[in-house]
């Protein structure tokens, strides 16, 4: 990621008097003075402001928001939804493709294909011409009845069936659930030990800063989900364990563009100015150091979740990642590659929706990189 | 210097678009040129100095700036009119730019060598060899030691003050007429600065080369320049031979900048002076004279029209309503 | 420039050594190992790993010895397929890997550094929006999404590709195209918008106004001025990029089914196959360690800042 840390212009082009980013939030001249020296109206501009106004021009990443949101919506929301309970297994219902139409109708005709066609190879004739034997005549009836009777047969499989039996559309929200969870644990997680590492690096510069960042340096180099999976082997699958093995190598670049903040910051003159006026350490980084450095940390962390379920679904699909019953999107995407020349909505289905969610994501994560950092892309 | 006008800016006008508005940052700026002469244009952050002079080479990045109006005359002909390849053969070779921060301004990548030669390979049809001879020339003229071995290295292995030499070897190459200068001295050291500038007076006095020397320092303006225009807010102000406008500067900005100037000769005992106020927001700058919240003799129509250029007898050009046109 | 790469060289010991070291550790420790009462290992197995180990010795003369078996290049008894050791399925795997890597790195790099050049020259025209689409679904989608859809598409519906395989069957070369491009996709969309902002970047700074001021070419101000220094990001990238691709292969590898040593490696970590886990990591962690030393040597050479102090 190419975010880049503005070094003071020396030059004067373009003449705008542009909002100087490295004010102190907090402490600029008159900010509510309405009227200027020309009795120009002026309206005063905050940094979040800015980037929101930037950000709302960019109609794909606005686009990723909305998304990102119904998502993160539906999510949160999937216990309360009227969907049917995603471990539960019907076993007459396996295997039905997506569909308006009630289970039962669904099941009769698929059930009643199959049985045409295996009927057709035996006889060796073509498929219109083929005649269900006896046997299977009485097992199409018998399912007929139950499904008159049985309510169950009254459900609606919009996105289909599994193997199991098992409704898409729940186990696809409440792997969403699961997955999107993850990558917010895991942002957080990163978040925490990468702002730490970097800040104190950053700050306290001399051996400690070194140290880390060799450190940094030398995991950055190894693959690292080599090592995850080795972690994984070693320690056992655990849902825990894969929180804290992904988020133990993901903190690295936060770590990087904190510290390449902090430094770039600490030496800045308006921390000068601070410092001589008496302020602390601790006041200096909270009122300082942290707001400038928020813009990146927002736009870090709206990359790395979409990061972070990538990777939780590449241990999935390995079969190294959540175990059953539960489901993430990346085990159902695993489920349906081994199913997806018979039952290819058993793939389609997650890795479509996956696929959405981390384009919005990635969307929103670049607008909001250029809402923060613009460069000028001013058209005339 | 001699008589001959060899560039003449004409209302030249350039604006940039920007999502708050459109920034007037040059809005019709007039001076001529002559052979040999070395003009200064003075200002603060944010007049216009810069973009009046990347105009000029029509080097103006576009989007989001652009040329609207005006004409620059050089050789005969306007030469914002001209193609893409036309400029290119009066770029480096009859004009030639210097730019403000030695240090960003060349290529980190490359060879000074590679840097130097390609200009005058370009210009003047020289063989890669010759080419070479020539820039070890230009930089021993230029007060760097050992020019055939330094000439092989890289811009990061010489000091802030030895690149800005590089720079003016590198400019001053293929003998242009015109040298532009932009702010050559802001990002070195002063005891450099004063280098700097002699080298650049000493070289284009021998060459006979126009200077257009952009600064901020009226220090500089005094030691070094024929004449001065002053600019305030994308536009002229006043300008004319430095002498005249030091003895006797009639705009209120002039006026101003020249008495900020801490003086040594007079008594210590005196606050030090500066024009209040800050340089104006140059965006939907409304019809009136820009610097009218700063001027201590502002007058109601400064409010509300921009006063016309006026001669004034002893050479100098003023814009300012205590100097009305004559009708 | 020559001392610059010796540096580098050195600098690859320490980092080898700690490779070593952990994996020795790693392999002694680790619950389901040999040393464990866990699991119950085949006596074979354990017969060769004792035998192998020497484990009646003190530790630190077991430590050396290993070092030594690594360092000759013996990495030891496979823990799961006890008439091979490790070299062996190494040695039969790691080619084909090599092969898929190094076609897919290249391909993600020429193709890459391409649309990245187009892209930036012609900033926001169709041209641009539509390959700085391309790369964005190129970084959205997982390589195991896309792999399978290939394959659905263009082997079972179309019948254009072989499902699978590898080049030594009927398919011959065909059976790269699909496993190459699937690993080839990330990387090459991460690359094409890299060089697209670094591009970018650059032709907004000083030195390219000089190098325009001084009456160059447009095409010559891009291809002289701007591209070395256009490259350094990708370089830098080039690193993590090849790490990617060997953790990628795992998943290629599977889908494709190339007899690779991604599958060995998966294999292994599910069944706690401690030494060919090991002998996988320490393989792929040389091959990292000299990609990046590689890479440091090309940064050096693009960027004098560096080599010449």
């Amino acid at each position: 990621m190419a975010l880049s840390t503005r070094e003071s212009r020396t030059s004067e082009d373009p003449v705008i008097i542009e909002e100087n980013k490295n004010t102190p939030p907090d402490e600029t001249a008159p900010v509510d003075a309405g009227v200027n020296e020309f009795n120009q109206e002026v309206k005063p501009v905050s940094l979040w402001a800015d980037a929101w106004k930037r950000l709302r021009k960019n109609r794909m990443a606005l686009a990723g928001l909305w998304v990102s949101l119904a998502y993160l919506l539906v999510a949160l929301l999937a216990p309360v939804l009227p969907i049917y309970p995603y471990e539960q297994q019907v076993i007459a219902h396996q295997n039905l493709p997506p569909s308006f139409r009630p289970a039962g109708e669904v099941m009769l005709e698929t059930n009643g294909t199959y049985m045409l066609k295996t009927a057709a190879k035996k006889q060796k004739v073509p498929l219109d011409r083929a005649v269900l034997s006896e046997e299977q005549q009485a097992k199409l009836d018998a399912m007929r009845a139950d499904v008159a009777v049985n309510p169950i047969h009254q459900r609606h499989y919009y996105l289909g069936t599994d193997a199991l039996g098992r409704d898409t559309l729940s186990r696809v929200i409440y792997g969403g659930r699961v997955s999107i969870m993850i990558g917010i644990i895991g942002t957080i997680t990163a978040l925490l030990v990468g702002i730490l590492a970097g800040a104190i690096a950053g700050y306290l510069g001399g051996w400690v800063d070194n140290l880390i960042m060799r450190f940094v340096d030398i995991m950055y180099g190894l693959p690292y989900m080599l090592i995850v999976i080795i972690m994984m082997a070693i320690l056992g699958q655990n849902i825990f364990i894969l929180f804290i093995a992904i988020a133990l190598v993901s903190w690295l670049t936060i770590a990087r563009v904190v510290r390449g903040q902090v430094i770039s910051l600490k030496n800045s003159e308006f921390i000068e100015a601070a410092r001589s006026m008496g302020a602390r350490k601790r006041r200096i980084i909270m009122k300082h150091l942290l707001p400038n450095t928020t813009g990146i940390i927002i736009v870090y962390s709206s990359l790395s979740l979409p990061s972070f379920i990538m990777n939780e679904s590449f241990l999935s699909f390995l079969g190294l990642g959540v175990s059953a019953p539960l489901a993430s999107w990346g085990s159902l995407v695993s489920e349906g590659v081994s199913t997806m020349q018979l039952y290819p909505w058993q793939l389609l289905v997650p890795a479509v929706t996956m696929t959405a969610f981390l384009f919005a994501m990635n969307f929103l994560g670049d607008g909001l990189r250029d809402a923060f950092d613009p460069q000028s892309k001013n058209r005339v | 210097m001699t008589d001959e006008v060899i560039l003449k800016v004409s209302n030249l006008q350039t604006y940039f678009s920007t999502d708050e508005g459109i920034v007037k940052a040059v809005d019709g700026v007039s001076f001529d040129l002559h052979g040999g002469e070395t003009l200064a244009i003075v200002g603060e952050s944010g007049s216009g100095k810069s973009v009046t002079n990347l105009s000029i080479m029509n080097l103006i990045p576009n989007p989001p700036g652009k040329i609207v109006g005006g004409e620059v005359w050089y050789g005969g002909r306007d030469i914002l009119k001209l193609s893409d390849n036309e400029i290119r053969t009066i770029r480096g070779n009859k004009i030639s730019m210097i730019f403000q921060d030695p240090m960003t301004s060349l290529n980190p990548f490359l060879r000074i060598s590679t840097q130097m030669v390609e200009t005058i390979m370009l210009h003047q049809g020289l063989a890669k060899k010759d080419a070479k001879d020539k820039a070890i020339e230009m930089l021993k003229l230029a007060g760097i030691p050992s020019p055939e071995k330094r000439v092989d290295c890289y811009p990061h292995q010489f000091s802030g003050g030895m690149r800005q030499r590089v720079m003016i070897a590198m400019a001053l190459s293929c003998n242009p007429e015109i040298l532009i200068a932009d702010e050559p001295t802001s990002a070195l050291d002063v005891t450099i600065q004063a280098q700097i500038l002699d080298l650049i007076g000493d070289l284009t006095a021998r060459l006979g080369t126009a200077v257009i020397m952009i600064t901020h320092s009226l220090g500089v303006v005094a030691g070094m320049c024929d004449t001065v225009c002053v600019m305030y807010a994308g536009r002229v102000v006043e300008q004319g031979p430095v002498d005249t406008l030091f003895a006797n500067p009639r705009h209120p900005y002039t006026r101003g900048l020249i008495r900020s100037v801490p003086r040594l000769d007079r008594a210590n005992t005196e606050r030090l002076y500066s024009i209040s106020g800050q340089p104006p927001n140059v965006i939907d700058l409304p019809e009136c004279c820009p610097f009218y919240p700063r001027c201590e003799s502002a007058k109601d129509i400064c409010r509300t029209t921009y006063p016309a250029s006026v001669a004034t007898g002893d050479g100098l050009k003023v814009s300012c309503w205590l100097y009305p046109e004559e009708k | 420039m020559f001392r610059f790469v010796v540096r580098r060289l050195l600098s690859l010991i320490p980092t080898l050594f700690l490779i070593i070291t952990l994996s020795f550790f790693i392999i002694r420790i680790a619950p389901g190992g040999p040393f464990s009462s866990e699991k119950q290992v085949p006596p074979e197995v354990l017969q060769n790993i004792m035998k192998k180990y020497h484990m009646d010795e003190p530790l630190p003369q077991q430590y050396l010895r290993y070092m030594g078996d690594i360092l000759h290049g013996d990495l030891g008894p496979s823990f799961k397929y006890k008439d091979y050791s490790v070299n062996e399925l190494i040695a039969q795997s790691l080619p084909n890997s090599i092969i898929l890597g190094v076609i897919s790195l290249v391909l993600a790099i020429v193709l890459g550094i391409s649309v990245g050049i187009l892209s930036s020259l012609k900033q926001n025209t169709l041209a641009d929006y539509l390959s700085m689409s391309v790369a964005v679904v190129g970084i959205s989608i997982p390589l195991f999404v896309i792999g399978p859809v290939m394959m659905l598409i263009f082997a079972t519906s179309l019948k254009w590709l072989p499902t699978s395989g590898w080049i030594y069957d009927r398919n011959g070369l065909k059976t790269l195209i699909m496993p190459a491009i699937t690993l080839a996709f990330p990387y090459f969309a991460y690359i094409a918008r890299l060089s697209r902002a670094s591009i970018l970047e650059i032709l907004r700074s000083d030195y390219i106004r000089t190098a325009r001021a001084k009456g160059l070419k447009e095409s010559v101000v891009v291809v002289k001025h701007v591209l070395k220094g256009a490259m350094l990001p990708v370089v830098s990238y080039l690193g993590p990029a090849f790490a990617g691709i060997i953790t990628g292969s795992v998943v290629v590898e599977k889908i494709f089914l190339v007899p690779g040593l991604g599958g060995f490696f998966v294999n292994s970590a599910l069944n706690r196959d401690y030494t060919l886990i090991m002998g996988t990591v320490i393989v792929y962690s040389v091959i990292l360690v000299v990609m990046n030393f590689v890479v440091d040597v090309l940064y050096g050479a693009i960027d004098p800042r560096i080599s010449y102090k």
